[in-house]
Order: C-alpha cells, then structure tokens, then sequence
C-alpha cells in the first residue's frame, strides 16, 4: 500500500508538470507517430450500407496502442528517478511496448510473461530480448498472463525501492487503472476530434474489444459525457460462452477481487480463479477493469462478446475488403461492428482498431486455410 | 481473552517465543493434511494454516505448490473449515489463526466467512492482501465472531500508517522479515532487527516474525532483536513438495518443527 500512495502521489505531480507533459507529447507525436489516421472503411461501409471508421492504433509505433501507455509510464518512471521498470505481458504486445520504451528512455526492462504465452508467441519474445528486456518465463498456475501479473506484482512488492511497475492494462490497484486511462485517453481526444471534422457530428456508435480494457476505456473517455454516443465493449467470446471456454467476465463472472482489484472476475464458487480461453491472448484474462464494471453498472457501456470464429472471419473481411490486418483482438471489435452495421443501416460507428495482426500469423495459419 | 493472547501471555510469563509452523490446509490431501497439522499441533504453540488460493500473490514458489496441490486433490474452502475443526475438537487449547486471501473470504460474504470461521474453532484471520482502507468489514466481522483480525507490517510500513493498524488489530502482529514473498532466506537482515525494534517499541501487541524465517539459528536472532514468537512456513511445506507421496511426512515434518523448538 505505501508503494501505491508513493505512485499516486508522484503521478499527481508528474500530470502538473508542464515540461513532463510536453516531453510526453513531443514523443507522442515524433517517436510514437500520432495523431493516428482515422480511416473511412469504405468499401466495409458500402457492403454493410453503414459508415464505419477506424481509428488506426495498429499505426502506431510497435503495432498498437499499449505504447501510449509503456511510453507515458515509463516517462513518470524515470520522473520517479527509478532505474528499473517491470512489466507483465499475454500476447507479448504490452511487453514489446515496455521493452521499447524502456530502451528509448535508457531503464533496465524485465518482462514476466507464462510459459505457454511464450510458446505461442515466439517472434515477441525474441523481439523484446532485440530491444534488450529480460524475459522471465513464468511456470506458477495457468502459465498465462493473470500469473505473470502475479510474478511481476512479486517482483515489486521485493524490489520496490528500485523498482516501478509498468502495468500495461486499466487493471491492478488504484492508482493503475486511473493512470493507463489518462495515458491511453490520447485515442479519444484525437478520435473526437477527427471524426467531427470528418462528418461534421459525433458517432452513433463507438466500439473497443475488452480484456483488460485499456484501448476501450482511452477511447470511451472522451465521449462518455456525450450522451448520444452508444458504447460497446467487446469481450472474447472463446469457443462460445455455453461451453465455459471464453473470457467474457460480464456474460459468466460475479464480482471478485483480483490482483488488488474489485471487478467481475471468472471465479468458481469459492473464489479460484477459473481458467480462461481465447484464440486472442490479449483478452484472455479471468478479470476486467474496475472503471468498465462501474460504466456497465451506470448503464452507459454495454458489453458484448464475440466469439473466435467472428473474430476470424472478420480478421478476413478487413484483410480482404479494406487491406488492413488486424490483431485478433482488435478482429473481436470489427466482428461485433459489422453485426451492429447489419442491424442498423445508415448508422455512423467508430471502431477501435488497437493493433495489427502480424503477431498473430501464426495462429491464422493454423486456423483458417487459405488455398486460392 | 482470546487463546490467542492468553497462549502469548503465558509464554512471556515462562520467557519463550512462540513457535508458529505454517501448513496449507489440504496439502497434500485432505487425509494426509489432517495427519500432518495434527502431528504438528503437539509442538506449535500457534498453528497457522493456510487456505489453498489459486493466485496467491504474497507467497513465493514453495507455498505456491503447495496451494496448487491441494487444489488439485479437491480442496475447499468448506473442506479446509472441517480441517480446522478435526483439529480444534482434538486440541481444544491451541490458538489456530488462517491466512486467508480476500478473495475467498468476499466469494462467501464476508460474514458468512467469519461465521463459519468461528464455527469450526478459528481464534485468527490473517488476510494478507486487505489493505488497511478496504479492511472495515472484514474487522467488523471478525470481532462480531470473536475472531482476531490480524495484520501484516513490513519495514517500508510508515510510522503513521503504523499507528492505523495498531489500533485495528488484535491478537499479535505479523511482521513481514523481508520485502517480497514468502520463501527461505540464509539470514536475518539488519533490516529485519530494525523492523522488530520499531514494532516493540509502539506496539502493545505481541510481534510474531514471518517470511523467510528458515532456520533455528534465524529463529533465535529475532527473539533475541525483541520478537515474540516466529511463523516458519515455506521450510516445513517444502517437505510435502519434494515427496508429496510419502507415507511418514507427519513425522518428517514434525522432526524439522521440533528443531525450532528451543
């Protein structure tokens, strides 16, 4: 607890900082490459007789928007005058992002990551050892990423004076889930923005995949005192949420306490921690951010799942129609938008596009046989 | 008076620590666990049992094990209640305190988590990842059953805070040897005797020593810096990790326990 007063604390006076604040820009704009495009999805919007937009987080720098945060905290980091920063990784994303910004900014970077994410994302582990991080393979529990949170939550609670603890998702302890919003809310200010010039209005609809729900909460923040603009989170659906094997903690989880949060959780009835599944590593988390359970109980998000084989074939449609791959993560929110643009023709909707797909190839090549 | 502050009073009357082994409950079944606790229930002047979490962030690999395994086997947290109770009803004397992740108490109710606390013969409850802030209906609870809640403090605690969880606790205080998780360490660090010195000097409670704590000799130096009593965990469930089969681990474990014993 001290060490989470000592953050909060020091974060408040980072965000008052002006000469902090304006470096952090300056790398948003000339390291990270934002603002990101916000792209009219035309031939998707002629087919579905809707207008759907992307806002293009698979742009930036490493491939999708855990570096707006990686980079932001990173920042307050060595504002903290530490020298040493840990993070967490599932799919490796956030984990390429801290390696990334901890080799720009000159911090020491260890990675704590399960042995299976690890087998299944190979070409990431290599590429944060490229960028110099230490990844610590993690062998307790389900191997996945809720056990590298606790190694990494470990590592801290040992190394707390030395060290800071760069978590990558709206999840964990207060201050956490506060800070990854700030720093994530980056997409909706300059997604407001954008689509108001593009159409002159504020979208019908706007819609984000969940698993810990950083790139939804940044892109929701914004637009939540716009009453008029639906929100939609989009959890993984798995192999479908009758048969138990899927992530979606609104459709199957009660409320819990994980890793020093109070959230919905997929728990059994004593309290273990279920196991979860998803052919998306990035949402295959037992728990969600506190701030999207608040936003559904306050009615003003409404979460949604999508199941592996949407997400597939709208990671498909989106290669196919508009050339764009997406991150299966990222496939999970386009695979609910299209259903959204079936069923209401004419309907503007924004859609978080939060990473792109060259990650998971490997996976695709798996799954979904190409032969013409 | 609890039995956890008369068996503490009494041993500064007589000027002994108290001994503290630690075994998670169900480790590593149901029969053996039972076997095991009553065995080591002869020697411990408090025994702490450990409720079976499947992400049990304070704890280091050994008690990470022994967690998973007795999940494995089908534990509870009903059964690890009769657990507590077999031992109760055949030491009606011994002080029994839980460490018990926040996670398991909530999925019950609160309440009902106290309550069945009481029922199976529970004097402590040592939530290790309840922050002070979030404490207040799990204290109220406890005191409702007669239950000690008892609390960690750890050398970056500060004083203030400190003060705060004197005022809530009860029964003894939990000082956290080292920064981190559970698990062995070769020696007790200057830190540690500092932690010790500063918690006697302001605490009306009684102070126990745990994480780490691994061997006689390290027992020794935090009786000697002021402690009360010592909580020796990971050693002896690290036993039940290197042969989890074995037949004699109740008396295996208890030979290790009578080590600490002076």
């Amino acid at each position: 607890m001290p060490a989470l007063q000592e953050l909060e604390r020091d974060y408040k006076k980072f965000r008052a900082d002006r000469a902090a604040q304006q470096r952090f820009a300056r790398m948003l704009s000339n390291y990270v490459g934002r603002p990101t495009a916000l792209y009219f999805a035309e031939n998707l919007s002629r087919q579905y007789k809707a207008k759907i937009y992307l806002k293009r987080e698979d742009l930036a720098h490493t491939g999708a928007h855990k570096i707006n945060n990686a980079l932001g905290q990173a920042l307050l980091a060595r504002y903290r005058g530490k020298k040493r920063i840990i993070a967490e990784t599932g799919a490796g994303q956030h984990g390429v992002a801290a390696a990334t910004a901890a080799a720009r900014l000159g911090l020491e970077c260890v990675v704590y990551m399960g042995e299976v994410d690890i087998q299944r994302q190979q070409p990431n582990v290599y590429r944060m050892r490229l960028l110099g991080a230490k990844v610590v393979p993690v062998a307790s529990g389900s191997k996945t990423l809720k056990d590298a949170i606790n190694e990494a939550l470990r590592d801290w609670i040992t190394n707390v004076e030395s060290s800071h603890y760069l978590l990558g998702s709206a999840l964990g302890p207060h201050p956490y889930p506060a800070i990854v919003r700030d720093f994530q809310s980056v997409i909706g200010r300059e997604a407001y923005k954008q689509i108001k010039n593009e159409t002159g209005k504020l979208p019908d609809y706007l819609v984000a995949c969940v698993g810990g729900g950083s790139n939804a909460i940044g892109l929701f923040a914004e637009f939540l005192a716009e009453k008029k603009v639906q929100m939609v989170g989009v959890e993984a659906g798995g192999r479908g949420l009758a048969t138990g094997k899927h992530a979606a903690r609104f459709a199957g989880g009660k409320a819990g306490i994980l890793h020093g949060t109070k959230s919905y959780v997929l728990e059994n009835s004593d309290g273990q921690i279920k196991p979860t599944y998803s052919v998306s590593a990035g949402l295959d988390y037992p728990g969600v951010g506190p701030e999207h359970s608040f936003l559904r109980a306050a009615k003003r998000v409404r979460y949604v799942s999508a199941t592996d084989k949407e997400a597939l074939a709208a990671c498909v449609a989106l290669s196919q129609s508009e050339g764009i791959i997406p991150a299966l993560e990222s496939a999970h929110a386009v695979a609910y938008a299209l259903k959204l643009a079936k069923r209401n023709p004419g309907k503007t909707i924004l859609v978080n596009l939060s990473g792109r797909g060259d990650k998971d190839l490997e996976i695709l090549m798996d799954k979904i046989n190409l032969r013409s | 008076m609890t039995r956890i502050t008369d068996t503490f009073a009494r041993l500064k009357k007589e000027k002994k620590p108290a001994f503290m082994p630690f075994m998670v409950a169900g480790d590593p079944n149901f029969a053996m666990s039972l076997r095991i606790l009553l065995q080591l229930a002869k020697t411990a002047d408090i025994l702490e049992i450990g409720f079976p979490y499947s992400d049990p962030l304070a704890d280091g690999p050994a008690i990470q094990a022994a967690g998973q395994r007795a999940l494995k086997n089908g534990m509870t947290t009903g059964k690890a209640f009769q657990l507590v109770k077999k031992v109760r009803q055949a030491h009606p004397r011994l002080p029994i305190v839980l460490m018990v992740y926040a996670n398991l108490v909530y999925a019950r109710g609160i309440k009902q988590f106290y309550a069945a606390a009481a029922n199976a013969g529970t004097d402590g409850v040592l939530v290790p990842d309840l922050p002070l802030e979030e404490a207040a209906p799990y204290i109220a609870a406890a005191r409702q059953r007669g239950i000690d809640p008892v609390f960690l403090a750890a050398q970056t605690t500060p004083s203030a805070r400190l003060r705060q969880i004197f005022q809530q606790a009860r029964g003894f205080l939990y000082a956290v040897s080292v920064l981190g998780v559970t698990g062995e360490r070769k020696r007790v660090s200057p830190q540690t005797i500092r932690l010790i010195r500063r918690l006697k000097k302001t605490a009306a409670l009684p102070v126990a020593v745990g994480f780490g704590i691994s061997s006689p000799a390290q027992a020794r130096a935090v009786v000697r810096a002021g402690a009360d009593g010592y909580i020796v965990g990971s050693l002896l469930v690290s036993i039940v990790g290197r042969n989890p089969q074995a037949k004699d681990l109740p008396q295996k474990i208890h030979k290790l326990a009578r080590t600490f014993k002076d």
